[in-house]
């Protein structure tokens, strides 16, 4: 105890001189950092015309034993999602699936909330429901469906799975060229449905912050193009590729799988922490804004959020009219780890005033 | 009965030959190299008449770039990690040994990009040394290092610098408690888990050049992943790695047609992994022993 106390004495003269010069230039390098993105997005991507607002669902789900399909097409109508919408439509899901290992589930979005989705588009009448992914890491997607046990899933209603990996393809031009990417591939499946739905799992991650449904994206590059990990995206840029695949994609709908999700070294390696929610909405902005709320990171704190909110949706608490529950009534404290750079600094007040 | 089905599932994978030679990628699908390399070596292995063969192994040559290079696209020449799987897949064909002796000089001059490791880097594993990436101006990863480390030791070069860097660098890569995944060691303090066709594929290109002791661990892990793998390209690098070092289960044949008769749950499987599977029945010797038949 006497040596505790030493070593936090020792720390209170000298480190904290240190620590307090190290925030400072922290601070002062995230204002500049935060200033710089702000101006490279706004000059490469068109503002909105009026102010963003956009609606996201937070719904209860205390396990995934409980009916999710319902839950999920009770968020759908409360988000004014029709069956006209639906009905006759090709809906594409996309869950985040990585690797698998024995009892780490909160590694891939959950089977019964994919199988939830799947039940609840075809509820409201869509011609057919898909599931796609193209794991980062793994080249045997089979080998991840089997352990994940959403082949059973799948294969009990009959729903194909498309391995995005290997997929025909159509290349682009990078238009919002937030990276360095000339242009982008992508699955040619992309372009023959009609909806593309991210499914996301609420994690921490090591090099972005969080990742939600807008990270989840990386997952429809393909490997072929990409690589296993996906390091062309890495070397131009984590945050940027998220910016410049949404701004090409725009996808029509998101669902995150925070039942249980994951804290401190994500993607794969952090912790099973339990929120007990799904997040869905129209606006992959607006709905990893309020997830990253729920998680106690504020959103203004993640640069590829505060920059997308210049492009893509609103991140401002105003801005997201919330349906279904508070957030105050789902807040749960996602880990960070001081040691991981991109989450150090990622609660700090200082950041959110000067960005705001 | 197991060379019955065989038989039948070799001829699932002839059907998939285009008039003009090459092979589909899947059932109704376009051309790729890759799909057309991996059935090259599945049909050689099988001991078809290279006669057969001839129009494939011509196709794999009109995309070959100026360097050498085979790319998955003519449009894409930045992806060329086919271009050891070309390697093989001509491999004793005289009639073809200058586009082979062509992508084995781009193999030697084509590197990913690495980097001094830094002392505060997030990942343990060293940067500086030089493999394979799957795209140019990329880091280098486990298996298109050990893809063209196999093609290099085939032809012939496995003495070549590039072949020995190559080596140390999958054994840098090795994770401390046995196997490989993509090529990540520890992140973040953090060891990171195996990937068993990873491990399958990096064991394939180490047999014979490094020690027993070297890979024991890699050997322990995969022996007790397999049993429960029953997915074409983890099963397939798998029993291929293991049988590199004599260390083929002799449930494998068994094994292998339980995942080929899973095509009638998931549908019929690509050409790649379906080529993988039928190689790993007929080359208990690993990858190399199914070239050298």
């Amino acid at each position: 105890m006497r040596g505790m106390k030493k070593k936090l004495k020792g720390w209170s003269r000298r480190s904290f001189l240190k620590a307090s010069l190290a925030a400072g230039a922290l601070t002062l390098s995230g204002t500049f950092l935060f200033k710089h993105w702000r101006k490279l997005v706004g000059r490469l991507l068109p503002k909105p015309e009026k102010r963003w607002q956009s609606e996201t669902f937070i719904a209860k789900a205390a396990t995934y034993e409980e009916d999710i399909a319902s839950i999920i097409v009770s968020g759908l109508g409360e988000l004014g999602v029709t069956p006209n919408e639906v009905r006759g439509k090709k809906i594409l899901l996309k869950p985040n699936l990585v690797e698998t290992r024995v009892g780490a589930g909160h590694i891939n979005t959950h089977p019964l909330v994919i199988r939830g989705a799947v039940d609840a588009f075809l509820k409201l009448g869509a011609a057919s429901v898909i599931v796609a992914e193209g794991p980062g890491h793994c080249r045997d997607s089979m080998l991840i469906l089997e352990e994940s046990g959403l082949s059973d899933a799948l294969y009990e209603n009959q729903i194909q799975f498309v391995d995005l990996n290997y997929e025909a393809w159509y290349t682009i031009p990078n238009a919002s060229h937030i990276s360095r990417l000339e242009t982008l591939t992508f699955p040619a499946i992309l372009r023959q449905v009609d909806w593309i739905v991210s499914m996301a799992k609420m994690k921490t991650h090591h090099w972005a912050g969080v990742t939600l449904s807008m990270k989840n994206l990386f997952g429809v590059m393909p490997g072929i193009f990409y690589g296993w990990p996906k390091n062309v995206l890495h070397m131009a840029g984590i945050e940027r590729c998220i910016l410049d695949i949404n701004a090409a994609l725009r996808p029509h709908f998101a669902i995150v799988d925070g039942i249980v999700g994951m804290e401190g070294d994500g993607p794969i390696m952090g912790l099973p922490r339990h929120a007990g929610v799904i997040v869905m909405g129209r606006n992959l902005t607006a709905v990893d804004a309020t997830c990253s709320r729920i998680m106690e990171v504020p959103p203004q704190n993640v640069r590829y959020l505060v920059a997308a909110s210049l492009c893509l949706g609103p991140i401002n608490e105003p801005d997201i009219p919330q349906l279904g529950e508070n957030i105050s009534s789902v807040r749960t404290r996602f880990k960070l780890l001081d040691y991981i750079p991109t989450q150090k600094g990622l609660r700090m007040q200082e950041i959110i005033n000067r960005t705001q | 009965m197991q060379n019955q089905l065989l038989e039948h599932y070799l001829e699932q994978l002839k059907k998939r030959c285009l008039v003009d030679g090459g092979f589909v990628h899947r059932a109704g699908g376009g051309y790729r190299p890759d799909a057309t390399a991996w059935a090259i070596l599945a049909l050689k292995a099988a001991r078809i008449s290279i006669d057969e063969l001839e129009l494939s192994m011509l196709r794999l040559t009109t995309d070959q770039l100026e360097d050498g290079r085979i790319s998955i696209s003519s449009e894409h020449p930045e992806a060329f990690w086919p271009t050891p799987l070309a390697v093989l897949a001509w491999q004793g064909s005289p009639a073809y040994r200058k586009p082979q002796s062509r992508a084995v000089r781009s193999l030697l001059n084509k590197t990913g990009v690495h980097w001094l490791k830094r002392s505060d880097s997030a990942q343990a594993h060293d940067t500086s040394i030089r493999g394979w990436p799957w795209i140019e101006n990329t880091h280098s990863w486990v298996e298109p290092t050990a893809l063209s480390l196999i093609a290099l030791q085939i032809t012939g070069y496995g003495g070549h610098d590039r072949a020995i860097e190559g080596r140390r660098m999958l054994l840098d890569r090795q994770l401390s408690q046995g196997g490989w995944n993509y090529g990540n060691t520890i992140t973040f303090g953090k060891e990171l888990r195996p990937m068993p066709d990873s491990t399958g594929v990096a064991l394939n290109a180490l047999a014979g050049s490094v020690s027993r002791q070297d890979i024991k661990h890699s050997l322990q892990y995969l022996k007790s992943r397999v049993k429960n793998i029953r997915s074409p390209r983890a099963l397939g690098w798998s029993i291929l790695g293991l049988g590199a070092w004599g260390e083929r289960p002799s449930e494998a044949p068994s094994w292998i047609l339980e995942s080929l008769r899973l095509q009638e749950k998931y549908g019929n499987y690509d050409t790649s992994p379906l080529s993988l599977m039928l190689i790993s029945f007929m080359a208990p010797g690993g990858i190399a022993g199914a070239l050298a038949k």
